[in-house]
């Protein structure tokens, strides 16, 4: 189900919370946290907008010890407009409609003017 | 519970080896985030979601049912081809199937890891798919012209025509007993044939793969062109290339105008569709590829097209011959409604059969001629870049100064 915007509502959530801190690495689970969404639904979306270059991704450099390395998340500047034009976008026709979860609500408000 | 981990580790390590390279990091980055979800059922379905995501990713639902139907194809070829008991050469036309059909089923895995996925492109799925059916087709083919070829007729009147069908000129020595077959294939033959198998299909999945580079113009070209020429070559040779078995269905003349055809798209086809793909090469936004690049875009279009037609031409035509030895009345259409004795058609069923070999000599020759004229074709069409010229200084005069 894709808005106005061209973006599915949960992709919107990942983008509104991607933008919250657009120039700060984001872990997968802290993104998880912050949109409620499951690995299973999040990283299929992270991967497609990798795929679009509306994302980019790296592996952290000094992982905590006894850890993995983690992988990081952010906009690139593409994908930094293209988040914002979108989530504008689906916050215009209907209020309620992209305010559907709390990320996407804090991104508009932050968001759009 | 450590061992059930690493059980699960273990899995997921051979899971992720069906994902092409770009993905896996992806799996790997959920495993090493599960160590930041807390312990219990909440880090178990965040490791589910993992195992989700690379189901999705190896296994999507149009996968799964491209695997299906690749399967029952598989499956329906084998039943057809594999030998009835008896036949003497029972165990290598087993391997032969078994191979086969693990080849097809294997190196698109391979190609996918070693070579990416398959290019976006119409004309690059159609050169998969095509040579896929046209290998499985060709098992069934194989099977029934072989076992036919093998088999010395009962009747001693028909034994001459089979020993001449098999090129056993001196008759006296033809060796075959009566109504038993001569031994069907040597294991010494199916390794060439496995090989031949592997390079066909290695070739398509890197020139059809995203790392090959190859364009959707050069692939259209490619198989465009193999296709003319397949089709003009299966109509000069339906019943493999011996006058014998052509010449109820063709005069058997080198100035016939189809022959004449045929010959010049072998040579000129692939020169053509190279020339064709270098002209054309242009990359992602139209930009103008390197003379290198353009070359090498040419030498694919000429090897996929004369690859292609040699795949096409030896699959139609044995496929031609065997349904034709299973079926009288082919053979009636083929002599034009001309009433044949027995004798006769039996020699047109052995010339056939025997001449059926000939389509092997097509796949190993065929691609090799389109691989010369292309290089040469797409060398010779692509201009390199002309050497800057050195600015002059212009001289000074009056009037511009």
């Amino acid at each position: 189900m894709t808005s106005s915007s061209g973006f599915s509502a949960q992709t919107l959530s990942v983008l509104a919370a991607l933008c919250d801190e657009p120039s700060q690495w984001q872990h997968g689970y802290a993104l998880a946290k912050q949109t409620g969404l499951k690995s299973g639904t999040l990283y299929p979306i992270l991967i497609r907008l990798a795929d679009r270059g509306l994302v980019e991704a790296c592996w952290q450099d000094e992982p905590q010890p006894g850890r993995p390395r983690r992988h990081l998340y952010r906009l690139t500047a593409a994908g930094l407009a293209s988040a914002t034009a979108a989530l504008a976008r689906a916050a215009r026709p209907k209020a309620t409609k992209a305010a559907r979860t709390p990320a996407v609500r804090g991104a508009v408000v932050g968001v759009v003017p | 519970m450590n061992r059930l981990n690493q059980a699960a580790a273990a899995a997921r390590h051979a899971a992720a080896w069906l994902l092409p390279a770009g993905r896996r990091d992806w799996v790997t980055a959920i495993w090493a985030e599960a160590h930041e979800v807390p312990p219990g059922l909440a880090r178990l379905a965040w490791r589910a979601g993992g195992a989700w995501v690379i189901a999705r990713e190896a296994l999507m639902p149009r996968r799964l049912g491209r695997a299906a139907l690749f399967a029952a194809a598989a499956a329906a070829a084998a039943w057809a081809a594999w030998p009835q008991p008896g036949v003497g050469h029972a165990a290598v036309s087993r391997f032969h199937v078994v191979a086969t059909v693990l080849l097809l089923a294997g190196l698109p895995l391979l190609a996918r890891r070693f070579f990416g996925p398959a290019t976006a492109s119409r004309a690059g799925r159609f050169l998969r798919v095509f040579s896929c059916a046209a290998i499985l087709a060709l098992l069934p083919a194989f099977a029934i012209v072989e076992a036919f070829a093998n088999l010395t007729p009962a009747q001693p009147a028909y034994r001459y025509v089979f020993c001449t069908a098999q090129g056993w000129s001196n008759v006296q020595g033809c060796s075959a007993v009566l109504g038993k077959s001569t031994g069907g294939p040597p294991w010494v033959g199916e390794i060439p044939l496995l090989l031949m198998t592997i390079a066909y299909l290695g070739v398509i999945l890197f020139l059809t793969s995203r790392r090959s580079q190859v364009t959707r113009g050069t692939l259209a070209v490619g198989a465009g062109t193999g296709l003319l020429f397949g089709v003009v070559m299966y109509a000069v040779a339906p019943l493999g290339l011996t006058n014998g078995a052509t010449d109820p269905w063709l005069p058997g003349s080198n100035a016939d105008p189809l022959v004449a055809l045929a010959w010049v798209l072998l040579f000129g086809g692939p020169a053509a569709a190279a020339a064709l793909a270098a002209w054309r090469g242009r990359g992602p936004g139209g930009a103008r590829l390197s003379r290198s690049v353009r070359i090498g875009q040419g030498i694919a279009a000429g090897v996929l097209a004369n690859g292609t037609a040699a795949l096409f031409t030896t699959a139609f035509g044995t496929g031609t011959v065997a349904l034709m030895l299973k079926s009288p009345w082919l053979l009636h259409v083929l002599n034009h409604g001309h009433y044949l004795t027995a004798i006769a058609a039996y020699r047109y069923e052995a010339n056939a059969g025997a001449g059926a070999n000939v389509y092997l000599f097509m796949l190993i020759w065929f691609p090799v001629i389109g691989l010369f004229m292309s290089a040469l074709a797409a060398a010779c069409t692509t201009p390199g870049r002309p050497a800057p010229r050195e600015l002059t200084p212009v001289p000074a005069t009056p009037g511009n100064q």
